[in-house]
């Protein structure tokens, strides 16, 4: 009883109608359902939104719909025969939910994907001139001036062909030829998969600098809980394509609920019986 | 000795035309991942629909050039738009049969408009011989193997330097993430057919230029494929080589030994050579990281 007040402090029914007040939202997604093969349905009714200037977590496990998300707010959800069958996708005041990839990029919208997938061929260079492909010439030596400045390793690196690199610093490739086209919201899918500890360590202080330095704003896809609320602002957790949760980061991150199934410590875990599963699985179906 | 020389650059010309469509079957499966199986009918028709505004409006060199780029390009667009994109999602192997359907219905439309029996294309100029030494050329085997130097520089820079090259290059690596770059990758692959139509149509009118205008000559892209696939298919610079390499060999065993092995000897070079190296002489192999 008590971990369920607890969560309606933090999220529950507070959350709907905290978050539609917000005016200020950089990106506001309301009531999203996304079907594959119009069958399939990937996310049902998720609503959620970046503020400018935050980082923003969407935690869940693999196949919670976290990068569907994604993809939908990019606008590439047709090249896998997915559609968005229900809900919009506002980005500063429009509705994007219609819109071709390469307009969303033109808006300010960039996503660094799942899996880095860099244009393996191409050198470093030429990975950063790709992601600046829609600005003019003069703003694309600034902002190859600024990523070399973030990551001064891909400096070093510029005439190598991207696909030897190393997976961290095709990683910092795949970070930086997303602030190429100097974005007013970046998405990240899983920036920390496959990752050393300290790989990940270098990249999330970048994150961090970008939002305490540049005032960046940042959506943050991970499975990697416990990293992705040090540094988020807020965060939403997904299971089975819904929100099932959502709250300040520092307070996700001393639920009881959270610290037991995502971040895997606390006192919980100690004691793991049988019993705490079925109370899980009987509140999941409460929340779902 | 002399005999060796004239050889190596008749060779050199008709392999440069060979080049030529090569580079164009590399332009398109590089940026689309198709092969267009009517890469010599497009060539054919160009040269065709050139051969019938120069009778109508003279042949004029430069008037003759500049049709045949436009013919070429718009031919290239009407191709993507009508056949190609409509296509797009659906299975590599539908698409490729797209083309050779196309390739049927371009040689059946010119002997539907035209006829059957070759003409002279009507460009003097073309058959004007030039002494260089004591070696005897054609001035339109000089032209198309200057034109070939020309395209490869050209297209070797583009792809290099030219930031429209670089996305092309994106594009054919994973089209996916090049539309997250913000790359409109559907007026990319249509840049690329344009340019791969128009390239392969320069082939087209040189080669009915030297050799007479007839309906077989759609046969150069049957030359022209295996040339492609010798030096990789997704290399444009490499096709080219592949493609003087093929006109080499080709007139090389047609000079000394006898004119039915020139018809097979590219072929079997062919199959030597990808027993060997599988993604031809010049293609990109997977980057792999150990």
């Amino acid at each position: 009883m008590t971990t369920d007040q607890h969560h309606s402090v933090t999220g529950g029914a507070v959350k709907s109608t905290a978050v539609l007040d917000d005016s200020e939202n950089l990106l506001s997604i309301r009531n999203l359902k996304v079907v594959y093969n119009s069958s399939i349905e990937a996310v049902r009714d998720v609503s959620l939104s970046v503020s400018a200037g935050k980082i923003v977590a969407l935690l869940g496990a693999n196949g919670a719909g976290k990068s569907t998300i994604l993809k939908g707010v990019s606008g590439v959800l047709f090249t896998e025969d997915g559609e968005i069958e229900n809900g919009s996708i506002n980005f500063r005041g429009e509705n994007i939910s219609e819109l071709m990839p390469d307009l969303i990029v033109g808006r300010g919208l960039v996503q660094v994907p799942e899996g880095r997938r860099l244009f393996a061929p191409l050198t470093v260079h030429e990975n950063l001139v790709m992601g600046g492909h829609l600005v003019g010439s003069k703003v694309l030596a600034e902002r190859l001036e600024f990523v070399f400045e973030l990551f001064p390793r891909l400096k070093e690196k510029a005439s190598h062909i991207s696909g030897y690199l190393s997976g961290g610093e095709q990683q910092m490739v795949a970070v930086g030829r997303a602030l190429m086209s100097d974005p007013k919201l970046l998405c990240l899918d899983e920036p920390s998969l496959g990752l050393a500890p300290q790989i990940i360590d270098e990249i999330f202080k970048v994150l961090r600098k970008l939002r305490d330095e540049n005032g960046a704003s940042i959506l943050l896809v991970e499975q990697n809980a416990h990293r992705a609320l040090e540094i988020a602002d807020y965060a939403y957790i997904m299971e089975n394509g819904r929100v099932v949760m959502d709250g300040a980061a520092d307070a996700l991150a001393n639920n009881r609920d959270v610290k037991e199934f995502y971040l895997g410590l606390g006192e919980a875990s100690e004691g793991k019986s049988m019993r705490d599963v079925k109370h899980y699985k009987r509140r999941k179906r409460w929340l779902s | 000795m002399n005999y060796l020389i004239q050889l190596t650059a008749t060779g050199i010309a008709i392999g440069a035309i060979y080049g030529l469509i090569a580079m164009a079957f590399a332009l398109v499966y590089k940026s689309t991942g198709l092969i267009n199986f009517a890469q010599g009918e497009v060539a054919m028709m160009v040269a065709y629909l050139t051969w019938a505004f120069a009778g109508q409006f003279g042949s004029g060199l430069i008037g003759v050039a500049v049709f045949t780029i436009v013919a070429g390009m718009v031919l290239g667009l009407v191709i993507e738009r009508l056949l190609i994109r409509p296509m797009m999602g659906e299975p590599i192997f539908s698409i490729v049969l797209v083309t050779i359907g196309l390739a049927v219905i371009l040689r059946s439309l010119v002997l539907l408009i035209w006829d059957a029996s070759p003409h002279p294309m009507g460009i003097e100029a073309a058959s004007e011989l030039i002494r260089i030494g004591n070696l005897n050329m054609r001035a339109g085997q000089v032209f198309v193997i200057g034109l070939m130097g020309a395209l490869l520089v050209a297209s070797w820079a583009f792809f290099r330097y030219s930031r429209y090259g670089i996305a092309m290059r994106a594009v054919a690596d994973d089209d996916r993430t090049a539309l997250l770059m913000g790359v409109n990758t559907a007026r990319v692959q249509a840049v690329a057919w344009a340019a791969s139509s128009t390239i392969a149509g320069m082939a087209g009118v040189c080669f009915a230029a030297l050799y007479d205008i007839s309906p077989d000559i759609y046969s150069i892209g049957l030359k022209a494929f295996p040339a492609a696939i010798l030096g990789g298919l997704d290399a444009v610079l490499g096709s080219a080589f592949g493609g003087i390499i093929v006109g080499l060999i080709e007139n090389m065993t047609g000079g000394y030994m006898s004119s039915t092995i020139k018809e097979i000897s590219g072929f079997v070079l062919i199959v030597g050579v990808l027993m060997i190296r599988p993604s031809g002489l010049f293609g990109q192999r997977e980057i792999e990281r150990v």
